[in-house]
């Protein structure tokens, strides 16, 4: 059970991350952001993308436009607003020192 | 084929099959109940349906399809991620209460009864998928404790009352517990436990409504009952409707051979039998014909009727039927015809007298001739030498269904001269007079006189080719006062004006016979007048004794009266008019 936690806790906090970075790259639509998760294997099902999404909408991170489909209603597609790129920014030093630590636990300081 | 149904889902019309719709509704549900908490419910739920509505219809583009199935809602469920799946648990958030308590409530099982696996209400089955087992064990321990006194039928329809049916999809799952929503749950015992604990609860809770649950429960059984006539009893009905074809037939074949040996095809005596010795011999086979038809017609009505019952066929048309109707009702009306025109024929009555005077002797026997009469073709037929009086066929007296009437009536009377005389009286009906009287004339009845013994034969013949028209043979045999008679016992139930068992129950001696003797009054048992001549004496002399008592005059007034009383009395009994 702690293992499965831990787990899952890492996971969320990751996948935070994952969404900003793949929506800085440019203008999205949330299934290719689910197509990307499901390639770097972090995520299995649509289903739990739309509450973070809306999440980070509504704190301000992310904005979207409504953009003409060719085949049916039209998309909602995010883009980062200023003060999301301001939090990624944060998070990528914040990754850093993660990757760090964890590179120091696992191999020792000396090395 | 399969009702499909419009829907609205983010904006896009979606033709969906009806399962399939159930299937995507079911989720729906799920989905915002799994987000009721949440603060931007709505929007989410939106993304999520325009999202869904998007790859259905980029499902159907690609298959080239108009009408969304089960498996493309399915997929999508897949791609979308069951609710249990959705992991959105805000760090430093309190997690959503009623994802938890509806995660759990969905991964239980439920208590349903299974209507789509049922044999009577679906309780055995439910049960089954409660405590995973097969059907049938719980069947066959339910009737088994049925076996056990009968207790299994009361536990079942409690449970019958108790349970709910599983009316929905979504209560279908709960009650089988789908697997796949018990993914990554694993329940340790002790949860097991506090389940069945709630379980209970929730049984007290279900008990609440019993009453309507009591009226679900009544109108479910007679519905239960109507399918059970309608499958066993369908089949009961056909086994009698199977039964009647077969005794019908049988019945039919009986009819046919009846009326061939009617018809003369082995013996024509059989019309000197009563009753067909009414018909007259011209109008047999018409007759014949119309009774053949009366009740052949019938029968064959009934077995056709329980054909089709039986088999569910038609057996035949309805103008073969209607000519069979036709041909019954003219069967009718030559039958009624020939009746009514045999009837008139006991329009005229004629009566025809011979008359005896027999040698005198002071007491006759009179006996019954108790050995059948047979003709001399009959006699040759039984090999009976009617010649040897050593060998005779007794006639029982006793009558058949066949049997003509054709009892003799005996009546004896008193003489008013000193001859005794024999009169035989032949009587008959007829279409005319004339005609009653040949048929009075064709009745053969024969007596004898050995010394003083007459023997009567029982019954009369008719002449052979003649037919029935109530022909009645009535004796009166009158006698001189002062000349006994002895009857015979056999020859008790031909004596028609006399009652003469009381005459053998007086004689109080087991003899085969009773002596009577002729009076001024008429006939009179020997043994009752001797008991009466008894009687008698006994009054006379009470009669003397009071008498003496009366005179002597005692002086207590109450005793006076009670002996001038029964004075009175025996003088009465005794014929004596009082003063």
């Amino acid at each position: 059970m702690i293992a499965e936690n831990t787990q899952t806790q890492m996971r969320k906090g990751i996948l935070e991350y994952c969404v900003l970075s793949i929506i800085s790259r440019g203008e999205i639509y949330a299934s290719d952001i689910i197509a990307e998760l499901r390639a770097a294997k972090l995520l299995v099902v649509e289903g739990t993308l739309y509450p973070l999404l809306t999440r980070l909408k509504n704190n301000g991170l992310l904005s979207y436009n409504w953009v003409e489909s060719t085949s049916g209603p039209p998309r909602k597609y995010y883009t980062l607003t200023e003060d999301g790129r301001g939090i990624l920014s944060q998070l990528d030093q914040t990754w850093q020192e993660l990757a760090y630590a964890v590179g120091i636990s696992q191999k020792g300081a000396n090395s | 084929m399969e009702k499909t149904i419009i829907i609205n889902i983010g904006n896009t019309i979606i033709h969906i099959e009806e399962s399939a719709y159930e299937l995507l509704k079911a989720y729906l549900n799920e989905v915002k109940q799994y987000f009721a908490n949440h603060a931007d419910d709505l929007e989410i739920v939106t993304d999520i349906e325009n999202r869904i509505a998007e790859l259905l219809t980029e499902q159907l583009e690609e298959q080239k399809k108009q009408v969304v199935d089960s498996a493309n809602v399915n997929s999508v469920i897949a791609q979308m991620g069951k609710v249990q799946d959705f992991d959105t648990t805000e760090p430093g958030e309190e997690e959503p209460v009623i994802s938890n308590a509806y995660q759990q409530q969905y991964a239980e099982k439920k208590l349903y009864r299974d209507m789509d696996d049922r044999v009577v209400a679906g309780v055995c089955a439910g049960i089954a998928h409660y405590v995973n087992a097969d059907p049938k064990w719980i069947r066959v321990a339910t009737v088994l404790t049925v076996f056990l006194g009968g207790s299994g039928i009361l536990v079942y329809a409690l449970l019958w009352i108790i349970m709910p049916k599983a009316k929905s999809r979504i209560e279908r799952m709960e009650m089988k517990g789908e697997p796949a929503n018990l993914q990554g749950f694993q329940k340790n015992l002790d949860e097991e436990l506090l389940a069945v604990k709630e379980r209970l609860g929730e049984v007290n809770k279900h008990a609440q409504p019993i009453f309507a649950r009591l009226g679900i429960f009544i109108s479910e059984f007679f519905e239960w009952l109507g399918r059970f006539i309608s499958g066993t009893g369908k089949v009961i009905f056909k086994v009698i409707a199977g039964c009647i074809v077969v005794f019908g037939v049988l019945f039919l074949l009986t009819l046919i051979i009846s009326a061939a040996a009617f018809q003369g095809f082995w013996d024509a005596s059989i019309y000197e039998y009563f009753p067909f010795s009414i018909i007259n011999e011209g109008n047999r086979g018409v007759i014949l014909f119309g009774a053949f038809i009366v009740c052949f017609v019938p029968v064959l009505a009934l077995v056709l009727f329980s054909i089709r019952v039986a088999f569910n066929k038609q057996a035949i048309n309805k103008t073969l039927s209607f000519a069979l109707l036709i041909i019954w009702l003219a069967g009718v009306a030559v039958t009624g015809y020939q009746a009514a025109k045999i009837s008139s024929e006991f329009k005229q009555h004629a009566e025809l007298t011979q008359t005896v005077d027999l040698k005198s002797f002071p007491a006759y026997t009179i006996n019954i001739d108790k050995s059948k009469y047979f003709s001399k073709e009959d006699s040759v037929a039984y090999h009976i030498d009617a010649n040897n009086r050593h060998q005779i066929v007794v006639d029982d007296f006793e009558d058949g269904p066949f049997v003509s009437p054709n009892h003799i009536r005996i009546n004896i009377e008193k003489s008013e001269t000193s001859v005794t005389r024999l009169t035989q009286k032949y009587e008959s009906q007829g279409k005319t007079f004339q005609s009653a009287l040949q048929n009075a004339q064709n009745i053969s009845y024969t007596y004898t006189l050995k010394d003083a013994e007459l023997i009567f034969s029982p019954r009369f013949q008719l002449r052979k080719g003649s037919i029935w028209r109530n022909q009645e043979v009535r004796l009166t045999l009158e006698v001189p006062v002062g000349t006994k008679l002895i009857l015979k016992e056999d020859s008790y139930r031909y004596v028609n004006n006399y009652w003469t068992w009381d005459c053998k129950n007086a004689e109080n001696d087991h003899n085969d016979f009773t002596v009577w003797i002729m009076t001024e009054d008429g006939l009179k048992c020997v043994a009752q007048l001797k008991e009466e001549a008894i009687k008698k004496q006994q009054l006379e002399q009470e009669l003397s004794n009071l008498e003496l008592m009366h005179k002597d005059k005692p002086t207590d007034t109450v005793f006076q009266d009670s002996v001038s009383n029964r004075i009175r009395e025996v003088k009465e009994e005794l014929g004596i008019k009082p003063e």
